[in-house]
C-alpha cells in the first residue's frame, strides 16, 4: 500500500518540472478548445494529436493526449452552456440545464458548477483507476483465449445496446467494423483477404486515418451543412465554483462519479452515455424533479461529474484489458501501442511504472482544468465568436496532417477521406458510431483468440460456454441482444413476472 | 367504499438512451437493410472463394475465409432483422411521407460545396504542390467561397478576401512551421 503510494508520488514529482507544467498547460488549453468549438470531439482531438505527438518520448506523448482528453470533454460544457450546442457529444445532456440557467442571467454560475462536478468525476474517476485496475488486471491473468474471445464479442454487442439510438443499428456497426478489420493478412497464413491487387490494403486499415475520418472529415461536413451558431450571451456573472453547490449535491457527485465511472469501464460507450445516465438516475433520486430541464444546478452537476468520471473510467479497461471504454480511449490505446507500451493484463507486470504515470498524468490534467475553468472564462468566449466558415477548413487540414502523418503514406489520406463519407452517411441514417471504432479495434482481438482457441480444442467450440468467466461472459451476451428485441424482452418480463410471483391460495 | 380514479396510461419508455436522437422514416431504413443484405452477401462471396489450405493439412477453424463469413452471415442476419423492422413499421404502406424532412438551417448546397473543396485539396492538390501552397489555397478558396454574398459593398468584399488570404497564408505557414519544426512530422 505505502509502496504503492510512493511510486505514485516519485512519477507526480517527475511530471513537476517548467518544461511538464508548460506541457501540461498548453495540452490542457487545446484540449479545452478542441471540446468548447462545435464540429470538434475529444476522439479527433486525441486522434490528431497521437499522430502529431509521435515523435516525443512515450510519458510526454500520453500525458499531452490524456491533458487533451480530460479537456475536451470538459470544454464542451462551455457551448453547451453558452451556445445551447453541445462542443461534444457528451456536453449534450449539459445543455438541458446549462442553457437555461445562461439565460437566466446565471451563465457564469452554470461554468462554475460545470468545473466543480467536472474536477470532483474525474477525481473519482482517477481513484477508481488507482484501486480497481491492479485487482482487475489480476483478474485477466487468468483469462484464456475464450474469455478474450466473449470480451470482444460482448464489447460490441454492449456498445451496440447501450451507445445510444437504435441497438440494431449499433449491432450491424459493431460488426461492419469487425468486418473492415479483416481486410489486410490474416494472422495464421498471412493471407490477403479483400485486398484484390492493391498492396497499400495487405497492411491492413490504419485506426488513427479511420478515427480521424470518422470523427474528423465528417464533422466538419457535419457542422457545414447545419446551421451556424451564435453566441448569445456576453455579459457573464462570476465563474468561480460555489462549495455550497458542492456540499449540498454531494450525494449526486458520489452517484454521478461512481455512474459515469463503471459506464466507462464498460467498452466502447463513452461520456455521453455517462452523462445521460448520471442525469437519469439523479432526476429519479431529486426532490426538485421539477427544476429539471429548466435550470437544475443538481442536473447540470450530474452530467458534468459523470462525464468527467467516464474518462478515467474508460482508461481502466485499456490498461487491464485492451478494451477501449470509449471512442477517444481506442486512441489512446493507439498511441500506447504507437509507442510500444502494450495495453492489457501484462501492462501491469511489464511497466508498471506506466500505471502509475497514468494515475499521475490524470490527477495533473484534473488540476489543470481546475486552473483554465477558473481563468479561462472569456478568452474562450472570443474563440467561441470564429465564424465556422474559418474554422473548418483548417481542421480538414489538420485531419489530413494527421492522417499522413504515422505511416507518411498518401493512401491513408484516402482511407480518412473514405472513412468521412462513410461516417457521414451512416450518422445520417442514425448509426452509432462508437461500435464502428470498437470493431476495427477489437477485430484483432477477436479473430486471434477465436482462431487460437479453437487450435487448442482441435475445433471443440465447447470450452467457449463451459468456462466459468466464458460462460458468464456469452450469458450477458446473449441476453443482451434478446433484450433489444421487442418480443424476445416482453418474453424475458413475464418470464421473471411469474418467476417472483406469490402463489395464490385456493378459495 | 372508495372510488379508485382512472388512472393516466403510463408514458411509454424512451426508445433511446439519447433523447435528441429522432427516428428516420421507415422506408429510408428499408433502403438501408437492402444495402447491408448486399455487402454482406459480397463478404460471403468473397470468403467463399478464399483459399482453406487443405493441402498443407489446414483445418476448416484455420481457413482465411472463416472469420469474415461469419461477419457477413451476421451482418447479412442483422439486415434482415432491420428490413422485418422497417416493414413492420410501415416502410411499404403508401403515403407515408418523411417527417420533417427539411429542417431550417441546413443546406445541401453548403455541403456539397464543402465536400467538393475537401476532395480537391486532398486528390487535388496535396502531392502536386508544396505543402503550404496547396493549404494556402484551400483554406484561401474555402473561406472566400462560404462568405462570398451577392449584394455586397466592394468595401466588405475586399476586406474578407484580404482576410481569407491572410488566413490562407497564415494557415500553411503555421502547420508548416508548428508540425515539421516543433513537432518534427514529416508533411504530405
Amino acid at each position: 500500500m505505502f509502496d504503492s503510494f510512493a511510486q505514485f508520488g516519485h512519477e507526480f514529482a517527475s511530471f513537476l518540472t517548467i518544461g511538464t507544467i508548460l506541457t501540461v498547460l498548453w495540452a490542457t488549453f487545446v484540449g479545452i478548445v478542441i471540446g468548447a468549438l462545435p464540429g470538434l470531439t475529444a476522439t479527433m482531438g486525441v486522434a490528431l494529436m497521437t499522430t502529431l505527438t509521435f515523435t516525443r518520448p512515450h510519458s510526454e506523448a500520453i500525458l499531452i493526449l490524456v491533458c487533451v482528453y480530460v479537456g475536451a470533454i470538459y470544454g464542451g460544457s462551455r457551448s453547451a452552456i453558452l451556445l445551447n450546442i453541445p462542443g461534444t457529444p457528451a456536453s449534450a445532456c449539459s445543455t438541458l440545464d446549462g442553457y437555461p440557467l445562461a439565460r437566466q442571467g446565471l451563465a457564469g454560475r452554470a461554468m462554475g458548477i460545470s468545473t466543480s462536478g467536472s474536477w470532483l468525476g474525474t477525481l473519482f474517476g482517477t481513484m477508481c483507476v488507482a484501486l480497481f485496475t491492479p485487482l482487475l488486471s489480476e483478474a485477466a491473468l487468468s483469462f484464456q483465449s475464450y474469455e478474450f474471445f466473449w470480451i470482444a464479442v460482448f464489447g460490441i454487442v454492449i456498445a451496440g445496446t447501450l451507445a445510444g439510438g437504435d441497438a440494431l443499428k449499433g449491432y450491424i456497426a459493431g460488426f461492419l467494423g469487425l468486418w473492415v478489420g479483416t481486410i489486410g493478412q490474416e494472422p495464421y497464413y498471412n493471407y490477403a483477404r479483400f485486398v484484390y491487387g492493391w498492396s497499400d490494403l495487405s497492411g491492413g486499415i490504419g485506426l488513427l486515418p479511420a478515427l480521424v475520418g470518422v470523427f474528423g472529415v465528417a464533422e466538419v461536413l457535419l457542422a457545414m451543412r447545419g446551421p451556424a451558431y451564435k453566441v448569445t450571451s456576453k455579459a457573464l456573472d462570476s465563474a468561480i465554483p460555489r462549495i455550497g453547490d458542492v456540499l449540498q449535491y454531494w450525494r449526486t457527485i458520489v452517484r454521478s462519479g461512481a455512474i459515469g465511472t463503471f459506464i466507462g469501464v464498460l467498452p466502447g460507450l463513452g461520456e455521453d452515455t455517462a452523462a445521460w445516465s448520471s442525469y437519469a438516475a439523479a432526476r429519479r433520486a431529486s426532490k426538485e424533479k421539477e427544476k429539471f430541464g429548466k435550470g437544475s444546478i443538481e442536473g447540470l452537476m450530474s452530467a458534468e461529474t459523470g462525464e468527467s468520471a467516464c474518462v478515467p473510467g474508460a482508461i481502466i479497461p485499456v490498461l487491464t484489458l485492451a478494451v477501449p471504454g470509449s471512442a477517444p480511449a481506442a486512441a489512446l490505446m493507439a498511441a500506447m501501442m504507437i509507442h510500444d507500451l502494450k495495453p492489457g493484463p501484462m501492462l501491469m507486470i511489464e511497466t508498471p511504472q506506466f500505471f502509475y504515470q497514468i494515475i499521475a498524468m490524470l490527477v495533473i490534467a484534473d488540476i489543470s482544468k481546475l486552473f483554465f475553468g477558473l481563468t479561462l472564462v472569456r478568452p474562450l468566449l472570443w474563440i467561441l465568436m470564429v465564424p465556422r466558415e474559418r474554422l473548418m477548413p483548417i481542421i480538414f487540414v489538420l485531419c489530413t496532417v494527421g492522417a499522413f502523418a504515422i505511416t507518411q503514406r498518401v493512401f491513408d489520406i484516402y482511407v480518412m477521406l473514405f472513412f468521412g463519407l462513410v461516417g457521414f452517411v451512416l450518422r445520417g441514417l442514425k448509426f452509432p458510431m462508437p461500435p464502428l471504432i470498437l470493431g476495427l479495434v477489437l477485430g484483432d482481438l477477436l479473430e486471434q483468440n477465436l482462431t487460437r482457441g479453437l487450435v487448442i480444442s482441435s475445433g471443440d467450440v465447447m470450452p467457449f460456454f463451459t468456462r466459468p468467466v466464458s460462460a458468464v461472459l456469452a450469458a450477458i451476451t446473449i441476453f443482451s441482444v434478446l433484450w433489444s428485441i421487442p418480443p424476445a424482452q416482453r418474453g424475458i418480463k413475464s418470464g421473471l413476472r411469474g418467476l417472483f410471483r406469490r402463489p395464490r391460495r385456493a378459495g | 367504499m372508495s372510488t379508485s380514479e382512472p388512472q393516466p396510461a403510463p408514458a411509454p419508455p424512451p426508445a433511446s438512451i439519447l433523447p435528441h436522437e429522432v427516428p428516420l422514416p421507415p422506408r429510408v431504413d428499408l433502403w438501408t437493410a437492402a444495402v447491408f443484405f448486399a455487402v454482406a452477401i459480397a463478404i460471403l462471396y468473397a470468403s467463399w472463394l478464399m483459399p482453406t489450405y487443405r493441402q498443407q493439412a489446414g483445418q476448416l477453424y484455420t481457413a482465411p475465409g472463416l472469420v469474415p463469413s461469419f461477419y457477413g452471415t451476421i451482418i447479412a442476419l442483422l439486415s434482415l432483422w432491420l428490413g422485418a423492422r422497417s416493414i413492420g413499421r410501415g416502410a411499404l404502406k403508401r403515403g407515408i411521407k418523411a417527417p420533417g424532412a427539411k429542417r431550417e438551417g441546413y443546406s445541401d448546397a453548403r455541403l456539397l460545396l464543402a465536400t467538393v473543396l475537401c476532395l480537391f485539396y486532398a486528390i487535388g492538390l496535396i502531392g502536386r504542390l508544396p505543402f503550404w501552397l496547396a493549404t494556402a489555397i484551400f483554406v484561401f478558396i474555402f473561406v472566400l467561397l462560404f462568405e462570398w454574398e451577392r449584394g455586397q459593398a466592394w468595401a466588405l468584399r475586399a476586406r474578407r478576401i484580404a482576410i481569407a488570404a491572410a488566413l490562407g497564408v497564415g494557415t500553411g505557414w503555421a502547420v508548416l512551421y508548428v508540425f515539421r519544426d516543433i513537432f518534427l512530422v514529416r508533411l504530405p
